[in-house]
């Protein structure tokens, strides 16, 4: 294969993993529902449209320390002792968004869609 | 180069690559996508690939994720970082004999990719969460530029050393 061949194919690959990229973020799931997961197990459900007074959530864990920030309609990872504080940088989840990670503590905030009601 | 001195040579290039990696362990995040990382210590392992061989290349890569995993990291990310630097250590094994050196970018970019993929499965298998996997579009295109630009860096490191004949 020539190498402008090589190039034009990892162009491709690049424009198609954009593509379904932003399909994914467009039809990320609408919801209030912000769950918290540690390890794969749930930790919390939170309906982000019944919170009044924004507060912070301390979770420890064996893997590390994280600060959670729950606000009106928005759930977001205030600090972290990890070392990469990814999850810090990746902002504030609101209604529909893609997961915050936080590899290293093994915690993952994603929202879920569907009847509010249910875990009120 | 034998004996003595290429163990030296060994040691030489373990030392740069986790002076490396826990430099860029140090840099914020550049964008706030878990995963995505420039993965500059990889440069030296395709270094070791070439100038000596797969088996020295392997033990390299592995002396830089246990000692990396200790100074600039926690058990959890060495687990990560283990899986997908085997992957693509595969990746380059296979691929050094069929790619010639002059397309040293490619098999980077190749191995980056399966770096990134390699971490994701971890990752899935570990938290049990399916739905990370919308992130995975993005690594594969963040494999493949930081992929080119480890393996170009790469080609002109192994040239320049070449050139000095130790």
């Amino acid at each position: 294969m020539s190498t402008k061949k090589i190039i034009l194919l990892l162009a491709a690959v690049v424009v198609i993993c954009l593509a379904v990229w932003f399909a994914f973020v467009l039809f990320a799931p609408a919801g209030t529902i912000a769950v918290i997961s540690i390890d794969g197990v749930e930790y919390k459900r939170i309906d982000l449209s019944r919170v009044k007074e924004p507060y912070e959530l301390q979770i420890e864990t064996e893997y590390g320390r994280n600060t959670v920030l729950v606000e009106r309609g928005a759930i977001s990872v205030s600090s972290a002792d990890c070392p990469d504080k990814i999850c810090v940088f990746q902002g504030r989840l609101t209604e529909a968004g893609l997961p915050i990670i936080c590899m290293p503590h093994r915690l993952i905030i994603w929202i879920e869609g569907g009847d509010t009601d249910a875990w009120s | 180069m034998r004996g003595a001195k290429r163990i030296a040579f060994m040691s030489v290039l373990t030392a740069a690559a986790l002076i490396v990696f826990i430099i860029e362990a140090q840099i914020p995040p550049i964008v706030p996508v878990p995963g995505v990382k420039l993965g500059l210590a990889n440069i030296i392992t395709l270094v070791a690939m070439y100038l000596l061989s797969r088996k020295e290349a392997g033990l390299v890569l592995l002396m830089r994720i246990i000692l990396g995993a200790v100074f600039a990291g926690s058990p959890s990310s060495f687990l990560f970082s283990a899986f997908g630097g085997l992957l693509a250590y595969a990746v380059m094994c296979a691929l050094k004999g069929p790619v010639p050196e002059n397309r040293m970018w490619l098999i980077s970019i190749i191995a980056a990719v399966a770096h990134n993929l390699g971490q994701m499965i971890v990752c899935v298998l570990v938290v049990k969460t399916p739905g990370i996997l919308v992130y995975l579009p993005l690594l594969i295109v963040s494999g493949i530029l930081t992929g080119a630009f480890t393996g170009v860096a790469a080609m002109y490191l192994v040239r320049a050393i070449r050139k000095i004949k130790l």
